[in-house]
């Protein structure tokens, strides 16, 4: 039979598009694929949709899911749709037949024998690790006052792989509740915004962004220095373990982070 | 009693000498409480711990660790801020502590802080001072972050009681695993009174949970529970001894946590070893791996070591060292073997056997369904099956076990060590250093 390529956009509704789309074909999930966006190697004999996202179509199935999954394989499962890999639409997408046409229902993270599953797991795995690095190593610098927001707005920079704003954003909403900040993600131009006391929302700032430099408050240099400093003297001198320090923090994160900033 | 606080020390140099000073205090964990934000002021707590940072040494930096003070009026004689030495001396004043913690805590740097203090004046006063300042912290700047408190030995139990209830979690440090070493370096310290608060804490949150189940907004007395550290290598006691102190610590005291702290001759004291090699990293290590079989793998001291084997295997870790003398449990079959036999099998960790007893409900596993659960097959094809079958052709049998995994390890592809082989860091190691190759060699040849 004829390979079927639904080709979708890069994001949860994008893939949540495609799933509701390969459904509707109804004709089994065997030989219909979902790819994440471009096409890129043509194959023979098959042929190629381009699916458009669709915000009541990725609903249906969104409440589907979490309806016959429970919250915790639901989450996952956007986990891995936030993936940096591009298999994670096809992944996504088998897991989720696998539970709601094989039968596994909400264990369906659980059936790490299905190797769709097993990849779904691991994306999973991947953006929950990160989200939880970012949590931890993400730096909020304090922004000087502006005409619009007067002082102690605090504005953090981060270059993940995966799509993590979405998960962290919950965690500093709860913890800095009474803090206006924001968090920019560079590899997707993706800002997450927090006012004071409200709830918090994504912008997409659109590729011809380019992030200004920011202008600190008077206050910011000096509580980094004093940082910094506490860090050079937390370290024991001769249990000095610069490769175990890398494996626990990774570069990539520390180029980020203010205390790995040679200052002065 | 004069004051020697020097009034005019910036806030700067406070922190590098109390940072500095409070640097050997091993915990780190902003782990076991659980608190949302109340929308007042700032700060939750994370069940599973947040480390922020990791410092030169590779340990993580979770907390603001710094000493209210490092005055003190005792003599310990492991102890850098002991009243003989001659090191420069700081006090913080309440205000600095609070403005620091919520100036670091909204930037992302720390989960929270730890405050620890020498002795100033007496135990009562100290105590006094550090509850003041967490319980500023509490309420003027409404902080809802993670706080550990030193409970100071000595000190009266009505001040304990105050700064269990302002801390998430409360730690005193037991220092040395039997009563003879704490006197022997610890003149003015006494077993009777470290376990005396210990006690009580303990105490206080076992009532402090009756209170919660019949009130469901009492306050949280320790939510985080009580911790303590034994530092390594000071003195001449063997891992058994050890382990059994901190076995005991868990089930008689109801501990979170016991930290080892390999020891470091800060003093140059010459009583005590002076470990050229560097601290003794290896054995703080298996220390660390045998604490961890004792909390999540249901392992006993007594199982791990004997008084006549009284120290561990340098070569294997403790659960390959214990398999391989007890291959009549040997091989398990992955479909059918229960969890606490799972949790038995070198390679295997509490991940995935719960994994493996999830996974299987759908059918039988392979080696290659294993591997993406995330079994460490290098080390647990000699203790497996699947489906009645090994993975390659291996022999039963201890000798032969034993030279396999350590030979995986001299080819760097066997157990993976915070630090090279022999013990030292990284950083220690040069080419010409040829002395971890001897110890290896002499592995080899068992």
């Amino acid at each position: 039979m004829e390979e079927k390529y639904l080709i979708c956009e890069d994001s949860l509704e994008g893939i949540f598009t495609g799933i509701y789309d390969a459904y509707a074909l109804r004709e089994g999930h065997k030989h219909v694929h979902i790819q994440v966006g471009e096409e890129e190697n043509l194959r023979l004999f098959a042929t190629y949709m381009h699916i458009l996202p669709d915000p009541v179509k990725t609903e249906k199935v969104a409440d589907t899911l979490k309806e016959r999954l429970g919250e915790h394989a639901y989450h996952s499962l956007c986990r891995a749709a936030a993936s940096c890999y591009p298999d994670k639409g096809e992944a996504v997408y088998k897991t989720v037949v696998d539970a709601l046409t094989a039968g596994s229902g909400s264990r369906v993270m659980e059936n790490l024998r299905n190797p769709y599953v097993a990849r779904c797991f691991e994306l999973a795995r991947f953006t929950a690790n990160e989200a939880h690095f970012e949590i931890e190593f993400l730096r909020f610098q304090e922004l000087a006052d502006s005409e619009t927001a007067k002082g102690g707005v605090l504005f953090a920079r981060i270059g993940p792989k995966n799509n993590v704003i979405p998960f962290i954003m919950p965690h500093f909403a709860d913890r800095l509740s009474i803090e206006n900040f924001m968090v920019y993600d560079e590899n997707r131009k993706l800002f997450g915004v927090h006012p004071a006391r409200e709830e918090w929302y994504l912008v997409t700032a659109g590729d011809a962004f380019v992030l200004k430099d920011p202008v600190y408050s008077e206050k910011e240099e000096g509580y980094q220095e004093l940082f910094r400093a506490f860090h050079r003297t937390i370290g024991i001198r001769s249990r000095e373990n610069r490769k175990l320090q890398r494996q626990m923090c990774a570069y990539r994160y520390q180029d980020y982070m203010v205390e790995f900033q040679q200052k002065g | 009693m004069d004051i020697r606080i020097a009034p005019q020390m910036s806030v700067m140099d406070k922190l590098k000498i109390l940072g500095d000073a409070a640097k050997y205090d091993v915990s780190c964990s902003s782990s076991g409480s659980f608190r949302k934000n109340d929308g007042q002021g700032i700060g939750n707590t994370v069940a599973a711990g947040l480390c922020h940072s990791f410092a030169a040494d590779g340990r993580c930096v979770s907390l603001l660790k710094i000493l209210f003070t490092n005055e003190c009026i005792y003599d310990c004689r492991y102890c850098v801020n002991r009243c003989s030495n001659d090191v420069p001396r700081a006090s913080f004043t309440p205000d600095e502590v609070c403005e620091l913690t919520m100036e670091f805590y909204r930037r992302n740097y720390i989960e929270g802080l730890f405050l620890s203090s020498g002795i100033l004046y007496s135990p009562n006063y100290t105590m006094e001072l550090i509850c003041e300042t967490v319980h500023r912290l509490r309420t003027l700047h409404r902080f809802q972050g993670y706080i550990h408190i030193k409970a100071i030995p000595g000190a009266d139990p009505l001040l304990i009681q105050r700064a269990g209830y302002l801390a998430d979690r409360m730690s005193v440090n037991l220092e040395m695993a039997t009563a003879e070493g704490l006197r022997a370096v610890a003149p003015n310290k006494h077993r009777k009174n470290i376990l005396k608060p210990m006690r009580q804490i303990q105490n206080g949150i076992t009532e402090n949970r009756n209170e919660i189940t019949l009130y469901k907004h009492a306050p949280h007395f320790c939510e985080a529970g009580q911790s303590t550290q034994m530092v390594i290598g000071a003195l001449p006691e063997s891992d058994y001894q050890i382990m059994s102190v901190a076995e005991s610590l868990y089930d008689k005291f109801s501990l979170k946590r016991v930290y080892y702290s390999a020891f470091v001759n800060v003093n140059e004291e010459k009583d005590l070893p002076a470990l050229a090699g560097g601290p003794p990293l290896l054995r703080e290590h298996r220390l660390y791996q045998a604490d961890w079989l004792l909390r999540f793998y249901d392992f006993k001291v007594d199982e791990l070591l004997t008084a006549d084997r009284p120290n561990f295997n340098t070569a294997i870790d403790p659960k390959a060292d214990w398999a391989v003398r007890h291959l009549e449990c040997f091989p398990v079959e992955i479909n059918r073997a229960d969890y606490h036999l799972l949790l038995r099998i070198p390679g295997v960790g509490v991940k995935s056997a719960r994994r493996i007893v999830a996974a299987r409900r759908f059918g039988s596993l392979t080696f290659d369904d294993l591997k993406k659960i995330g079994v460490v097959l290098k080390r647990a094809l000699y203790f497996i099956t699947c489906n009645g079958k090994m993975m390659y052709p291996t022999k039963l049998e201890e000798q032969y076990i034993v030279r396999n995994l350590t030979y995986q390890n001299q080819m760097g592809r066997g157990e993976r060590l915070p630090f090279m082989a022999d013990g030292t860091t990284y950083r220690q190691m040069s080419l010409f250093d040829m002395a971890g190759f001897d110890d290896v060699r002499k592995v080899v040849s068992i």
